[in-house]
């Protein structure tokens, strides 16, 4: 079935990794899905394609490993389920046995950041920090639930391995229209423009920076909204470009460690390309185990919500160059 | 079930298998001898008659077709015998013991500790760390299955490293999915790193306990090269719906008195004068009956 929706409205990313997956499992004979008990993403291709799918139940371990052996023998296996235990609990079977043979084994989960009120057993909030570290691994970090489907279409041609993080990914807002920004691995989108600031950003959050440049654009400030969706390798050109088009002002926000994820990345680039920037901050998770509360509540309490994003960028526009 | 490919060559006997297990000894104290780093030679020598038997007999592999997709697939779960798989394999017609004896772990080199896929593309998967080979093993039989090709895939695992929960997610995943076209081979060497199996660490009733996750379950000597050719004379088809598992009960160190048994031979290096005892020791077991 066609995902159908309407922009600016509510669409399930795991309804559109379904229908993805399903219309691409015609296409390559040799495309696998796997989950370890967390299927209900995956039924749509389960019931296309019984004998390409594979639940192991709660095994991640043999799930990974049983994975890269398929990719031995050319096949594109894809790896379903949620990123807390997938990054975690076979995070070295992602290193061992995917990314040092450079498989084309690819991880696709929920449940990264502060999402879901599952308390910090069911948050992935560390993953994007491990993942990155991997040789070989592309990581990527999607918002808008209509790219999920067109990253996993573009990683059917893909050397190596894949990390796709995603919210929930059972509501998510559509945040860009068909065909707006041109979609590639390894490339940053503008979400939207600006000149004064630049708020370097992925996954969730994209949409909370977006709302907080529209709040910023009543008091005539033009602040630039980055979706750094490929964390790794990151767009070293578009972060140079942002710091000279942008004052050199940069607010990183992130669903995730404020050490470790996007704003490390960032900062590297910095430092290796010897930006001197005007104002850096950086929103993300502090060391806290995060407890319970929803999304929204998690952020405003953590000190990356809304406000504090709003107030962030403030300070960054204030900054004396 | 269509025929399986048949290996290249005649079949050898039991004797001549017996005289290649001693040719990979031989080459292996060799190798230990000149290679001035430590050689896992206490579980090499407890996998070399395994992997004799499996290179020059059971397999139906080919040293100049190595992507023949209808090869059996061989995993090395127990990576650090590596040395022993190479040389297995080198006498089999797949590499040159000369490169593997002058290169060994130097820089550069395709021949190191632990086997490496893209360093070796002659070896079919990269392992060292233990627990992996399994998981690995069920996804190239999963793949085997779905295509109807009837080929086998073999995982030799150390007896220590089934301590590892991931080698069980395996042994209950290949059950589930009914890949009769797994075959584990267990080295059942008793000895860990640095302790001896049942003493710390309580592995028995082993056998029960692969039977007790739905494995087919074949129990050997494992250094008696008839008894391993029976057994894998006797595997199920490989269209069957019960993976196999063979415990070969074998002795760390085997074929050189000063090593069996002995935890300082886990890994380690011999002098000139060690590897002439060695090699004596091994050539003593030439004329023992029941070696």
């Amino acid at each position: 079935m066609p995902v159908t929706f309407t922009f600016g409205e509510m669409l399930s990313a795991r309804s559109v990794i379904g229908s993805t997956l399903a219309e691409l499992g015609d296409e390559y004979q040799n495309l696998w899905v796997l989950t370890p008990d967390i299927g209900a993403t995956v039924i749509e291709f389960r019931d296309k394609f019984p004998d390409r799918f594979v639940d192991v139940g709660l095994a991640e371990q043999a799930c990974v490993g049983i994975a890269a052996g398929l990719a031995y023998d050319g096949n594109i296996p894809v790896v379903s389920g949620m990123l807390p235990f997938l990054s975690m609990r076979a995070l070295e079977q992602i290193r061992t046995d995917a990314c040092y043979p450079n498989l084309p084994v690819k991880i696709i989960g929920t449940h990264g950041g502060l999402v879901g009120n599952g308390g910090s057993t069911h948050y992935a909030v560390e993953d994007l920090a491990l993942m990155c570290a991997l040789t070989n691994m592309t990581v990527t970090s999607i918002g808008d639930p209509l790219m999920v489907g067109e990253v996993i279409r573009q990683s059917m041609t893909m050397q190596g391995p894949l990390y796709i993080r995603l919210a929930v990914g059972k509501k998510d807002r559509v945040l860009y229209e068909p065909g707006q920004h041109e979609v590639r691995i390894g490339k940053g989108i503008v979400a939207a423009e600006g000149t004064d600031a630049t708020i370097f950003t992925h996954g969730t959050t994209v949409a909370q920076a977006l709302d907080a440049v529209a709040e910023l654009a009543k008091d005539g400030h033009s602040v630039r909204v980055v979706d750094m969706f490929t964390l790794k390798p990151v767009d070293e050109e578009l972060i140079v470009r942002c710091a000279a088009e942008t004052g050199g002002r940069f607010v990183v926000l992130e669903d995730h460690l404020a050490y470790g994820g996007l704003a490390t990345r960032i900062s590297d680039v910095v430092t290796d390309h010897g930006l001197t920037l005007t104002a850096f901050e950086r929103l993300g998770i502090p060391q806290v185990y995060a407890g319970f509360g929803n999304d929204e509540e998690l952020r405003n309490k953590h000190g990356y919500g809304l406000e504090a994003t709003i107030a962030a960028t403030r300070r960054v526009l204030a900054a004396q160059a | 079930m269509s025929t399986q490919t048949e290996p290249v060559g005649a079949r050898l006997s039991v004797t001549e298998l017996e005289d290649r297990a001693f040719e990979l000894r031989e080459k292996l104290l060799h190798l230990c001898g000149t290679y001035e780093g430590a050689v896992h030679i206490g579980g090499d020598l407890s996998s070399a008659d395994i992997l004799t038997a499996l290179f020059s007999y059971g397999m139906h592999v080919d040293p100049t077709n190595i992507s023949n997709p209808e090869r059996d697939r061989f995993v090395l779960s127990k990576g650090h015998a590596a040395v022993c798989m190479y040389i297995a394999m080198a006498i089999r017609g797949f590499f040159s013991y000369d490169e593997i004896v002058e290169t060994y772990g130097q820089l550069d080199s395709a021949y190191g500790m632990h086997p490496c896929k893209v360093q070796l593309p002659g070896v079919e998967c990269s392992t060292g760390s233990l627990g992996h080979g399994l998981p690995l093993a069920v996804g190239m039989a999963l793949s085997a299955r779905n295509r109807g090709d009837d080929h086998r895939v073999f995982c030799l695992l150390g007896d220590g490293e089934t301590g590892e929960g991931s080698v069980w997610e395996a042994v209950m995943a290949a059950r589930s999915l009914e890949l009769g076209n797994v075959v584990a081979f267990i080295d059942r060497n008793r000895q860990l790193m640095t302790s001896f199996a049942e003493e710390r660490i309580v592995f028995e009733p082993y056998p029960d306990k692969w039977r007790a996750f739905g494995w087919n379950v074949v129990e050997i000597n494992g250094h008696d090269m008839s008894q391993l050719v029976a057994a894998i004379d006797a595997l199920p088809a490989a269209d069957s719906n019960r993976p196999t598992v063979v415990i070969c009960e074998t002795v760390k160190g085997k074929g050189v008195d000063f090593m069996e048994h002995n935890l300082a031979w886990h890994a380690g290096s011999l002098g000139a004068a060690d590897l002439q005892r060695a090699m004596a020791a091994l050539e003593a077991t030439r004329t023992k009956e029941s070696f």
